[in-house]
């Protein structure tokens, strides 16, 4: 599957940026998941938003604890703002692999798994 | 012996292109949201300071009436996709989606949102740049330079 370089780094660029300034904000403010809150189950992209403030901040052991996709986005993003690629494609199983793992990962660290 | 032919063979649009036309980017559909979210959460915000309830039934209902009118009008666009020139249309025909539609839209928003935005976020790797409420109500967001808008609201 062919992606959008540019709408990536775009994307990227902002969680970064958030990462960094999120947590240095009076409150620091966050969001929290509409579907443990409905219902106490993780959604795939939980742990994200601290994964990626820890990642941006060196503190690589929390960030691995939360989500270490949160890691994985991290490197991503400053891979495709550094080398910034003209052309972008993925294996059609990437994001739906990335996911599930993803997924897994939260629901064994929410001990549902 | 036949005749080796010169002739160019009809163009097939390569397996797994970008989307099928122009569509709106994933910051210009971020700043209008964030443009329709102030707008919005002011005047829920007015009413929320008389009272607590007044503001959520105030704020719900405001928010079905605009986006519902305004993204089932034939301009197909909010405050804030006007400012940011994009619009919603049909993925089928390119018209308007109908206030339906866009009822089904602002309800698919909430799925977007359940598992932390993903919903939201699919338009990145998504062919057709849809977000899952986009799926719901089979509509495209794109450019208006690409697709004018007659009048507006419509």
């Amino acid at each position: 599957m062919l992606l959008d370089p540019g709408e990536l780094r775009l994307a990227g660029g902002a969680m970064l940026a958030a990462g960094l300034t999120l947590p240095a904000l009076p409150g620091h403010p966050s969001f929290h998941c509409p579907l443990r809150a409905l219902t106490g189950l993780p959604c795939p992209l939980c742990g994200l938003s601290t994964s990626v403030e820890e990642t941006v901040h060196f503190h690589l052991g929390d960030a691995l604890a939360a989500n270490p996709l949160g890691v994985l986005l991290v490197l991503v993003a400053v891979a495709l703002l550094v080398l910034r690629p003209a052309r972008l494609a993925l294996p059609r199983a990437v994001v739906p692999t990335v996911l599930a793992a993803s997924w897994l990962f939260e629901l064994h660290r929410f001990s549902f798994l | 012996m036949t005749e080796p032919s010169y002739q160019q063979p009809a163009y097939q649009p390569p397996a797994g292109t970008g989307p099928s036309g122009p569509r709106a980017s994933f910051g210009r559909r971020l700043v209008a949201a964030i443009i329709d979210g102030i707008l919005l959460g002011v005047v829920g915000g007015i009413f929320y300071a008389i009272s607590r309830p007044l503001g959520y039934a105030v704020q719900l209902l405001i928010t079905i009436a605009y986006l519902t009118y305004l993204e089932g009008s034939p301009s197909g666009q909010t405050v804030g996709k006007k400012a940011m020139g994009i619009r919603v249309i049909d993925f089928r025909t390119g018209g308007s989606i109908g206030y339906g539609r866009a009822f089904v839209r602002w309800i698919g928003r909430y799925v977007s949102a359940i598992p932390c935005l993903l919903g939201y976020l699919w338009m990145l790797w998504d062919k057709e740049k849809q977000t899952w409420h986009d799926k719901f109500a089979n509509d495209v967001v794109v450019p208006e330079s690409a697709y004018p808008v007659e009048s507006w609201p419509g």
